[in-house]
């Protein structure tokens, strides 16, 4: 199957302009056209349609020795006229002079192709993007009828379509079309005989695929936590048991992690050395190039370099770290095929403006022995389920994380019990030697994982992190 | 392209062509660009921010807005566009007339910077930087410094079929030092930062006793026990006080919020919320303020807003349709992150007035509880009401007098419990606008300034 196409040339076009300037290699360039399609509404009203925004831009890379390093020269635009492309070519040199690293020359793939191979988009999607962004939102307030007090409050719909090539000086010519589908809906309850204030449940998501099926289910479950929030209470203080699912864990360790284990956190010295003890010995880590339908998903990334799935934690030791070219090269090792555009921090529309770093694509925590949510919570026994975290805070310097509790559930003797929200939950996702952290102190995993932005976890039990800023029990 | 203005008839003529197919319709174009520094003890690295240039169309559809947003100013992107909304426009039935007033504002406006960003040549933004590393590293025992100097521009030309025709340049400058320590696997790290709109005289408050405290603080927090958790007096630093003002009752004021039914503060318009001491305000109109802007993105000036005056709740912040639902005026907040992102209506530096205690007079005040310092972030809650914050360091108050420094913690709680107990504001002389980056929802980032003075309360705190 051939990968689809919107027809850019941006990268092919700079590239042909390069080699006729005869710009000296290595130089890659990275052009990109996307086009999004958004429904913005207020409860089950349109309050805005966005249908396209089209963006189409090339980002320039060379290389260049500068006193035993190498100078790395970058710049992006969305001016594809010649003189801009000009423009850009003497910034991309100008910069390259006076930055510097510390690796030897990288030499830039050479292999090329296209993404047809990997599961990186949703075909439907591609083909009718109006018609899906519509038939979904259809099914979305569909799911909501009947309700009373409780619905969709505000919210949106996003769906992307990317095409990115790469070319370089080594004679890869590669191209990767992508869809992307990003939501987000607060749900509302409110009314009833008891007085309380609304409450409010916030849902944010990314995904490849845009898939209605589960959504009637979905909007159950929002619902009802929307209705927990009205009559959550605050959770008692102290180190405790939690449980984190993997809705949350998605918002700590791939911001976190994918630096720790990084070439620019070993180029720093904060990066495990292999065989060191990061994690309980149930937990081993990957990292996923080709996870099916995952967001960084791609047979090569954004250098060229092939992405595979490679053990990073293996029973709580750490096996392998995630470089760029650049970065393997100053560490005196082979890219692992990490070098991407994306940031798992601040997740962006567009890639072609952004260098290439080391970043993770999809972490994949493996699966314990734990299946039911009855039986992670009899592991915990006394503790706080954690269900949203208002915003978890991940400091990947400093691998500290914590935020407000949206919603919980109290687990009381083993059981999940009454609603909870406020106070705070944090502490380290990795520590210094002989400290406490999230990754040492996992006590129980679960057997089902789920598929989050940038990580396919289970749900974690994790014994001891502090729980603050609110009453003691 | 060389200038917005270059493309000003083309995107004319184009909303003559949109004008019969709806009752109001706008452009704003935008170019934006810049260059960023950064140096640590692994490498230097510079480079121009993207060049990005593009336009966005929106016009009413009858019963709601519509838009299409490109990349590229030339005629047949901009073309395209057009026709894509022209074709969507053609779908739907006139309806009822477009929300509120359309602004009819003309006005031309750039920032005016002392030393202009542009002027800096790059081997003295290197020099300066590599000098603010040096002083950062010199202590001993930080491991590593990371400086970051950036300038950026943004252009944007407005248009209206109603007649409006505005262009605005705003400069911004930033700076920050980051020392960071490390021991036995073990990584913290302290900044000072500055930013605003202008040149590098933003740069000047990068002096070396700050940045030699910062790195004093990175060391102490490797080994500094928690804190405390728990209900407790809390005095707020500016960046925590500005960032309470902005997340946590801020967000409650933008006022689609309260069309969709989405702030806790809707009921409590008109009633006192604090006490005579808090004075909250937005203002977009500040010389030299991070989140300043001259107009906003549907064509009215920007401009100060009183939203609690003396602890009265008495204002809150409008784009058009608002204003017109709540029959109130436009207040210059309509901001688009950029052309290809929606309007909402959204902050600009929002502040808390000062008053009249010293931080010594404060902290006697207290008594005990804790100094949180250095906020990192913070995030909204405009229907539940809650306030999260996360500040990078805390200090002990223990029998009045300031204590030991403790790590990172999160400040949560309920913020109208937390305006009520308000105790003392901070004096003018410590008044700071610090600069920040706001999301609305999950997406779409934008300059915000946020500031106040130490602010005196009682809250929960938390690890984080």
């Amino acid at each position: 199957m051939t990968a689809p196409s919107l027809g850019s040339e941006a990268a092919t076009r700079v590239a042909d302009q390069l080699l006729r300037r005869q710009v000296p290699a290595p130089w890659d360039v990275y052009g990109e056209l996307l086009e999004r399609y958004e429904i913005h509404f207020n409860g089950t009203t349109r309050e805005m349609v966005r249908t396209p925004v089209r963006l189409e831009g090339v980002g320039m890379r060379v290389l260049r020795p500068v006193e035993g390093k190498t100078g790395i020269g970058f710049a992006a635009t969305s001016d594809l006229s010649e003189t801009s492309i000009d423009a850009l070519v003497a910034d991309a040199e100008a910069t390259a002079r006076f930055s510097r690293f510390p690796a030897a020359r990288a030499e830039l793939p050479s292999r090329g192709g296209s993404s047809s191979e990997v599961a990186s988009y949703d075909p439907g999607a591609w083909e009718r993007p109006e018609e899906s962004l519509e038939a979904y939102l259809s099914v979305l307030f569909d799911a909501f009828d009947g309700r009373v007090g409780v619905g969709p409050s505000f919210g949106s719909v996003h769906l992307i379509r990317s095409e990115a090539t790469l070319v370089n000086s080594s004679g890869l010519h590669h191209r990767e079309s992508r869809t992307e589908f990003d939501r987000e809906v607060a749900v509302k309850a409110e009314g009833g005989p008891e007085g309380r204030p609304p409450g409010e449940y916030w849902v944010t998501d990314r995904s490849v695929r845009l898939d209605p099926s589960h959504l009637r289910q979905e909007a159950a479950e929002w619902c009802q936590k929307a209705q927990d929030v009205r009559r959550a209470t605050a959770p008692s203080a102290g180190p405790q048991a939690v449980v984190l699912p993997p809705r949350v864990l998605s918002d700590i360790l791939p911001a976190i992690l994918g630096f720790r284990l990084s070439g620019v956190a070993d180029l720093r010295g904060i990066a495990p050395k292999p065989g060191d003890e990061l994690a309980s010995p149930t937990v081993s880590l990957w990292d996923d190039g080709l996870y099916p339908f995952a967001l960084g998903t791609s047979g090569l990334d954004d250098e060229g370099s092939p992405q595979v799935k490679r053990e990073l934690i293996s029973h709580g030791r750490s096996a392998a770290n995630l470089y760029d070219l650049l970065h393997a090269s100053a560490a005196g090792r082979a890219s692992t095929g990490s070098g991407l555009r994306h940031s798992i921090v601040f997740p962006r529309f567009s890639r072609f403006d952004s260098a290439p770093g080391p970043e993770p694509t999809t972490l994949v925590v493996g699966t314990g022995d734990l299946g039911t949510d009855a039986e992670l919570a009899e592991v915990a026994q006394e503790g706080i389920w954690v269900d949203q975290l208002g915003y978890a805070f991940p400091d990947p310097l400093s691998a500290a994380f914590g935020g407000e509790v949206r919603l919980g559930y109290r687990i009381r003797g083993g059981k999940i019990g009454e609603p909870v929200r406020g106070g705070t939950v944090g502490g380290v996702v990795v520590g210094g030697v002989g400290e406490s952290s999230l990754m040492n102190t996992v006590i129980g995993v679960g057997r089902h994982p789920v598929l989050a932005p940038h990580l396919s976890a289970p749900t974690m039990v994790v014994n001891g992190l502090g729980v603050g800023g609110a009453e003691s029990p | 392209m060389a200038s917005l203005r270059d493309a000003e008839d083309t995107l004319a003529s184009l909303l003559k062509r949109i004008g019969p197919h709806t009752p109001y319709a706008e452009v704003m174009a935008e170019r934006t660009g810049g260059h960023g520094l950064r140096v640590d003890k692994s490498q230097t690295s510079l480079g121009p921010d993207p060049r990005l240039e593009g336009a966005a169309f929106r016009a009413w559809g009858g019963e709601f807005w519509m838009e299409s947003a490109t990349s590229g100013l030339d005629r047949a992107e901009l073309e395209r566009a057009a026709d894509a909304l022209v074709r969507r426009l053609a779908k739907h039935p006139p309806g009822r007339a477009p929300p509120g007033i359309s602004a009819v504002t003309k006005g031309d406006r750039s920032t005016v910077a002392k030393r202009p960003f542009a002027e800096f040549r790059v081997d003295d933004r290197i020099a300066l930087a590599r000098h603010l590393y040096e002083i950062a590293r010199s202590p001993g025992g930080i491991d590593n410094a990371i400086v970051t100097i950036e300038g950026s521009f943004e252009e944007r030309l407005f248009l209206s079929t109603a007649g409006a025709r505005l262009f605005q340049r705003v400069d911004r400058t930033r700076g920050t030092v980051v020392p960071v320590a490390m021991e036995n696997g073990k990584v913290d790290w302290d900044y000072v930062g500055f930013g605003g709109t202008g040149g590098c005289e933003v740069l000047d408050d990068l002096t070396e006793d700050r940045i030699l405290h910062a790195a004093k603080e990175a060391k102490e927090l490797l080994t500094a026990a928690a804190a405390p958790t728990g209900s407790m007096p809390v005095l707020l630093d500016p960046s925590t006080s500005g960032t309470f003002a902005h997340e946590s009752f801020g967000h409650g004021t933008e006022a689609d919020q309260i069309l969709r039914g989405r702030s806790y503060l809707k009921p409590l318009l008109g009633e006192m919320v604090g006490p005579e001491s808090l004075t909250l305000v937005d203002d977009g109109s500040i010389d030299g303020a991070w989140g300043s802007i001259f107009f906003d993105d549907e064509g009215h000036p920007s401009q100060r807003t009183v939203l609690v005056d003396h602890g009265r709740f008495i204002e809150v912040l409008h784009d058009r349709e608002s204003a017109a639902v709540l029959g109130r005026q436009a207040t210059g907040n309509t901001r688009r992150a950029d052309f290809l992102s929606r309007p909402f209506v959204r902050m600009t530096n929002t502040f808390i007035e000062p008053g009249s205690w010293t931080l010594d007079e404060l902290v006697q005040e207290a008594d005990h509880g804790l100094l949180l310092e250095n906020c990192t972030s913070g995030i909204e809650d405009p229907l539940g009401g809650q306030m999260q914050i996360k500040v990078k360091k805390a200090r002990r108050i223990e029998h009045g007098k300031l204590g030991a420094i403790a790590p990172s913690m999160a400040l949560s709680g309920k913020v109208l419990d937390f305006l009520k107990a308000i105790r003392g504001v901070g004096k003018p002389t410590d008044f700071a606008i610090h600069p920040g980056y706001c999301g609305k929802g999950h997406t779409d980032l934008l300059p915000a300034g946020t500031g106040g003075s130490y602010l005196l309360s009682e809250a929960l705190v938390g690890p984080a």
